[in-house]
């Protein structure tokens, strides 16, 4: 069987400027990864050479034993779905709308199937979005739309779920139903690797960390692995803390 | 709940019955009576003018403004821009510029095809030819890039017009004024043929990518992650949204109006789904811009108004209003 996703020497360069060079790592199905570091290291331009949206400048990206850009675009787009940062907020459409948009690598025709309408009313319950599907999307506030963007992504149904910071804007409690979600997504067999400047949500939910900093890789450790040794809390700041909760689970709090 | 299958069904034809509709009854419209039993002699002069002058500038009226409407509505999307028209990338203004050249060279016919319409293809087409150029020299095709090199080539069309307008006598100078300010005549059976067949088959191309639209509409990069092949829908969609409005200016003159104004209307009042707003555009655009013409040949008879003046008259305000609404 072959490994879900594979990196191999992957870099990535505007011109002029490093990006990042020499990302390796493999990820398989059921495994839920933070993507961390501190701003511009990188983490949301290597979830889009890992959508395809981006073409690295070096290195190989394997998906399913096959090489990213030699996969045809909607067949990949049922397999990868991606959530990015945000889009604009002026869009004329209704939530519903929005939501079936991402079926639409697994629509045929020009019309939408029952089955997709299913899919997508299906993951408008999961993400608490249903009610406002008649709602149009500029109306909505910016962690409704979050929500929405989820519900679409959810809706796509591929195999690997990359999320560009899938919690922000949302409330304490729409972030913990999100990690839980996507705990969920993982535990039926899929491959979450989600963006996330929440340390505590990460070492929650996630069961391995990558950390990009300095235009590297430069962490690649299992959560069970982390949660005794603080030297990597210094990748985000020195003045952070690493504890427990009372029931003992590891929590990083700040000075 | 009604499925958008049955919502589409429903709208798109309703907007086909008006576009009928608008083809039927709008040619009785004009100065002075027309019997039926005179229309229906065809030894008749009333008959003679109801074929070869009401019904052809109907039906020029009509496929005009549905093109010019339906590239509104794909150049709003190429650029997701509220305000992008069919003049936005330059195609237009290129057009203006060849017929313009035509008219001041005094050509009328060449090839016993009117030099105005040869005159603002082969502007369309010069356009085109510089913009992909720069576009492709780019990594990737973005509508940013379009939309700067659309405004450049506008503006230099713009004031070459203006030149040619000051250099020519009074009198090519008028045909100048008058073709700018765009309107529909009557035409040959022959050229409105070849003019329908060229925007029917171009319209259900572009309807054909309407579900790809909808995604670009929102962002470039949700399209190309969902596996919408961006480059050439942009592509696609640029070159007929040009073909579409060359088209109708070369056979009426500059009617920007329609493009911006219905798109809109159809936006707001009957759906943003491109599967149902791009056909309807293009139905409602016709039946516009064919009743603009007739309400001209009535308005101030036995003067014509042009279409293009009526139509920015009322629409002017109309658009002003909408926006009103919507805020």
């Amino acid at each position: 069987m072959t490994t879900l996703l594979q990196l191999a020497d992957v870099s990535f360069s505007y011109p002029g400027r490093t990006v990042f060079s020499g990302v390796s790592f493999d990820a398989d199905e059921g495994e839920f990864i933070a993507l961390m570091g501190p701003n511009g290291a990188g983490k949301s331009t290597l979830l889009d050479t890992i959508t395809g949206l981006r073409r690295p400048n070096s290195g190989r990206i394997t998906l399913l034993g096959r090489l990213l850009h030699e996969w045809r675009s909607n067949e990949l787009a049922r397999r990868v779905a991606h959530l990015p940062q945000s889009v604009r907020a002026d869009v004329p459409f209704t939530v519903e709308q929005l939501v079936l948009m991402g079926r639409y690598p697994h629509g045929e025709g020009w019309f939408d199937s029952p089955a997709d309408v299913a899919a997508a009313h299906a993951s408008m319950h999961r993400t608490s979005c249903w009610e406002d599907r008649l709602r149009r999307f500029f109306t909505l506030s910016g962690g409704e739309r979050q929500r929405v963007l989820l519900a679409a992504c959810l809706a796509q149904d591929g195999k690997v779920c990359l999320m560009d910071e899938p919690s922000v804007f949302l409330d304490v409690d729409q972030q913990l139903r999100c990690f839980d979600l996507l705990a969920e997504e993982s535990r039926n067999g899929k491959l979450c690797i989600v963006v996330t400047h929440d340390l505590n949500l990460a070492l929650s939910y996630c069961s391995r960390l990558l950390i990009l900093a300095g235009q590297r890789l430069a962490m690649d450790r299992s959560t069970a692995d982390v949660r005794h040794a603080s030297d990597w809390l210094g990748f985000f700041s020195n003045r952070l803390q690493l504890g427990e909760t009372p029931d003992g689970k590891p929590w990083v709090w700040y000075q | 709940m009604t499925t958008l299958r049955g919502d589409a069904q429903k709208k798109v034809s309703v907007c086909l019955a008006a576009f009928c509709l608008a083809a039927v009854v709008l040619p009785w419209v004009g100065p002075g009576p027309m019997h039926v039993r005179d229309t229906l002699n065809f030894q008749s002069m009333d008959s003679y003018i109801f074929r070869q002058l009401r019904v052809t500038r109907t039906l020029l009226g009509l496929f005009a403004g549905g093109a010019l409407s339906l590239a509104g509505t794909l150049f709003q999307a190429v650029l997701r821009d509220a305000l992008a028209t069919p003049y936005t990338l330059g195609v237009s203004t290129g057009a203006s510029l060849g017929a313009v050249v035509a008219i001041s060279l005094g050509w009328s016919l060449v090839f016993g095809i009117p030099a105005t319409w040869l005159g603002a293809l082969a502007g369309a087409a010069a356009v085109l030819m510089v913009v992909m150029g720069v576009a492709a020299r780019q990594r990737r095709i973005s509508a940013f890039g379009l939309l700067l090199t659309g405004v450049a080539v506008n503006s230099v069309c713009a004031s070459l017009i203006l030149l040619l307008y000051s250099l020519a006598g009074v009198t090519r100078s008028f045909s100048i004024s008058r073709w700018l300010i765009g309107s529909v005549d009557a035409t040959s059976y022959g050229s409105l043929g070849v003019f329908a067949l060229i925007v029917i088959v171009v319209s259900l191309l572009v309807i054909a990518q309407a579900k790809d639209w909808n995604l670009m509409a929102v962002d470039e990069q949700w399209a190309a992650s969902r596996g919408v092949r961006v480059r050439s829908v942009l592509v696609n969609g640029y070159l007929s949204g040009s073909v579409l409005t060359a088209g109708a200016i070369a056979l009426t003159g500059p009617i920007g109006f329609v493009g911006l104004i219905v798109p809109h209307m159809v936006r707001g009042r009957i759906s943003s789904d491109h599967r149902i707003l791009m056909p309807c555009s293009f139905f409602l655009g016709g039946v516009l811009l064919a009743s603009c013409d007739a309400l001209g040949r009535i308005v101030l008879a036995p003067a014509e108004v042009p279409a293009g003046v009526i139509l920015a008259l009322l629409g002017g305000p109309y658009l002003i209003w909408l926006v009103r609404e919507r805020l």
